[in-house]
C-alpha cells in the first residue's frame, strides 16, 4: 500500500516544532517512530497535509530516573524502556507494557509518547477503503450509526494502547507544550473517554515527557495482556496492577487499571486496604465494555479483562514478596 | 487531494552514497527496491507485521514499509546486500545455508538481518532470546526451528 500525499516537515528542536504545529494545528500529523501512523495513513483513515517528524529531536529522549520523579522523554523508544534495569526495578509494569506491545522489530521504532496517544482500534473502521467503501458510514467517520453495537448513538472503538493502563497504575503525568505555554495533566485525564475523538489535546499541543512519581514504601507492579499473537497484536484485554504494603505487610494500597476495554483506560477502584483480588476482579469485569469489534469475542474479551486483573495483582504481589 | 513536491534525498546504504529525488510520502522499502534497485529487501504485509522489509538503520532491525525515506537521512542503512562481501556469503548467511533454513527465500533477507543484529548484540543468546528477537519475522514454509538451530549454531561458534 502507497502513501497519500503530503509535505514533509522536520524540525531541528521542540521549539521549532511548536511553531510548526501551532501554524498547521488540525492539517499536520505528528510522526515519531511512525509505527502506528504511517498505517493509519496507508489506509486513508488519515491523509494530513503535513506530517512532522519528531523523531529526531534528541532532547526528547531518554530515561532520567530521579529520587522522587522520573522523567520519560515521549519520543523513547519502548525497546530502551523495556530493557531498562531501573525502569524493570522501580516500574516493573511500565517495563512489562513496553516490553509486550509488539516484536524486538517494532518496539526498536515505536515511542512511548506515540503509544500513548494511539487513536481508538475497532474492526469496522480500521479497515482499507474496499471495505469501509461497503459499510454504512459510522461515528467515527463523521456518520451516525456504529457498526458494532447496532442502534447505538455513540462510538464503541477501543483504546488499546499497552502503555497508558501501566502509566495510569503509577499515577504518571505528562507535559504538554505549545507555543508559549505548558501544562502538566495526568495521563488518565488525557482521555476523553469518546471513541470519535480520544484525547484532550489540543492540536497546536506536543506531548513531550512522562513523569512518574516514585512511590513510597514497599511495592511492586504488573501488566498482563491478552492476543492472539504474541510478537505483533495489540490487547484484547489487558490490566495493570500496582501494589503496596505497608510495614505489617499488609496492603497498604493498590490500583488496578484495565485496558483494551473501552475507549480509555480505566481505573477501577483500589481504595480498599484489603487486597480484595475477587472483588476487583468482579469490578474490571462490570467496568469493562466487551463489544464484538476486534478479533476476539467481546463477551470473552470482558471476562479476560477481570482474569488479567486477578493475574496482575497476583503478580504484583508476588513482586512485593520476592524483593522482600 | 494534498500538494506534494519531490525533495532531494541522500542516504547512506551499505556504506555507499545514494542521491535520489523522491517525494516525501515514498517509504524506505520502496526507495530501496524502485530506486536504488536493492531488491533483496522484500514487501510483504506492508503494514509492519511479517518482518519480510527489515533492515537495519543504525546496526538497529527496522520496519523499512513503516519508514520514510526522507526521515533516515543521516543513517547508516545495511540491506541484506551490504552483509555478505562480494560473493563470499556473511557467516549468518552460510549457517542459514547449511542448517537448510531457506525454502521459498522469501523471510530471509528479514531472518538474516534480524539474527545478524541479535548476534552482534548478544554474541551467544539463549533459545528463548532467539525466538524472541525473531518473532516479528513470519515464515510460511522453511519452519523455524531450522533457522533457530542455524543462529544457535552461531551462538554455539561465537561467530
Amino acid at each position: 500500500m502507497r502513501l497519500p500525499p503530503f509535505q514533509y516537515l522536520e524540525p531541528t528542536n521542540v521549539e521549532e516544532a511548536l511553531s510548526m504545529i501551532g501554524i498547521h494545528k488540525e492539517t499536520v500529523k505528528i510522526m515519531a517512530g511512525g509505527t502506528d501512523l504511517m498505517n493509519r495513513m496507508k489506509l486513508r483513515l488519515i491523509e494530513p497535509a503535513f506530517v512532522m517528524n519528531i523523531g529526531k529531536l534528541r532532547n526528547m529522549d531518554g530515561i532520567d530516573i530521579g529520587d522522587t520523579e522520573t522523567v520519560i522523554g515521549a519520543n523513547t523508544r519502548l525497546k530502551d524502556i523495556a530493557v531498562a534495569p531501573l525502569v524493570n526495578k522501580r516500574f516493573r509494569a511500565i517495563a512489562e507494557a513496553a516490553f509486550q506491545v509488539a516484536s524486538p522489530t517494532i518496539i526498536n521504532m515505536a515511542t512511548i509518547g506515540g503509544n500513548v496517544l494511539q487513536n481508538t482500534r475497532c474492526m469496522y473502521y480500521d479497515q482499507s477503503g474496499i471495505v469501509l467503501n461497503g459499510l454504512e458510514r459510522c461515528h467515527k467517520r463523521g456518520g451516525t450509526v456504529c457498526l458494532a453495537v447496532k442502534g447505538s448513538k455513540r462510538c464503541f472503538s477501543v483504546y488499546q494502547g499497552d502503555m497508558a493502563p501501566a502509566l495510569i497504575a503509577f499515577d504518571a503525568r505528562c507535559v504538554l507544550e505549545k507555543k508559549g505555554s505548558i501544562r502538566t495533566v495526568s495521563i488518565a485525564e488525557l482521555f476523553t473517554s469518546n471513541g470519535v475523538a480520544p484525547f484532550a489535546i489540543g492540536a497546536d499541543e506536543l506531548l513531550t515527557k512522562i513523569l512518574i512519581p516514585r512511590p513510597e514504601g514497599i511495592y511492586s507492579s504488573a501488566y498482563r495482556k491478552l492476543r492472539l499473537r504474541g510478537s505483533v497484536d495489540y490487547p484484547l484485554a489487558s490490566a495493570a496492577a500496582f501494589v503496596s504494603v505497608a510495614n505489617n505487610r499488609k496492603v497498604s494500597a493498590f490500583r488496578v487499571v484495565i485496558g483494551a476495554a473501552g475507549a480509555a483506560p480505566k481505573v477501577i477502584d483500589g481504595t480498599s486496604r484489603e487486597a480484595d483480588v475477587e472483588g476487583i476482579a468482579r469490578k474490571a469485569y462490570d467496568h469493562a465494555e466487551g463489544v464484538d469489534n476486534l478479533k476476539m469475542p467481546g463477551a470473552y474479551r470482558r471476562k479476560m479483562v477481570s482474569v488479567l486483573a486477578k493475574r496482575a495483582i497476583q503478580a504484583a504481589m508476588d513482586g512485593i514478596k520476592e524483593g522482600m | 487531494m494534498n500538494e506534494m513536491k519531490k525533495t532531494a534525498i541522500t542516504l547512506s546504504v551499505n556504506n555507499e552514497t545514494y542521491d535520489i529525488v523522491a517525494f516525501p510520502n515514498r517509504t524506505l522499502l520502496e526507495v530501496l527496491r524502485d530506486d536504488l534497485h536493492l531488491t533483496g529487501t522484500k514487501e510483504s504485509c506492508g503494514e509492519g507485521v511479517c518482518g519480510s522489509c527489515t533492515v537495519l538503520i543504525d546496526g538497529t532491525p527496522v520496519r523499512s514499509c513503516l519508514t520514510l525515506a526522507v526521515a533516515v537521512q543521516g543513517k547508516e542503512i545495511t540491506t541484506i546486500e551490504g552483509l555478505s562481501m562480494g560473493e563470499k556469503l556473511h557467516p549468518v548467511q552460510e549457517a542459514f545455508v547449511n542448517h537448510h533454513a531457506i525454502q521459498c527465500g522469501f523471510c530471509s533477507p528479514g531472518m538474516i538481518l534480524t539474527s545478524y543484529a541479535l548476534l552482534a548484540e548478544n554474541p551467544n543468546p539463549t533459545e528463548k532470546e532467539i525466538r524472541r528477537a525473531i518473532s516479528g519475522n513470519v515464515c510460511r514454509c522453511t519452519g523455524y526451528a531450522k533457522i533457530v538451530e542455524a543462529v544457535k549454531s552461531l551462538a554455539e561458534e561465537g561467530k
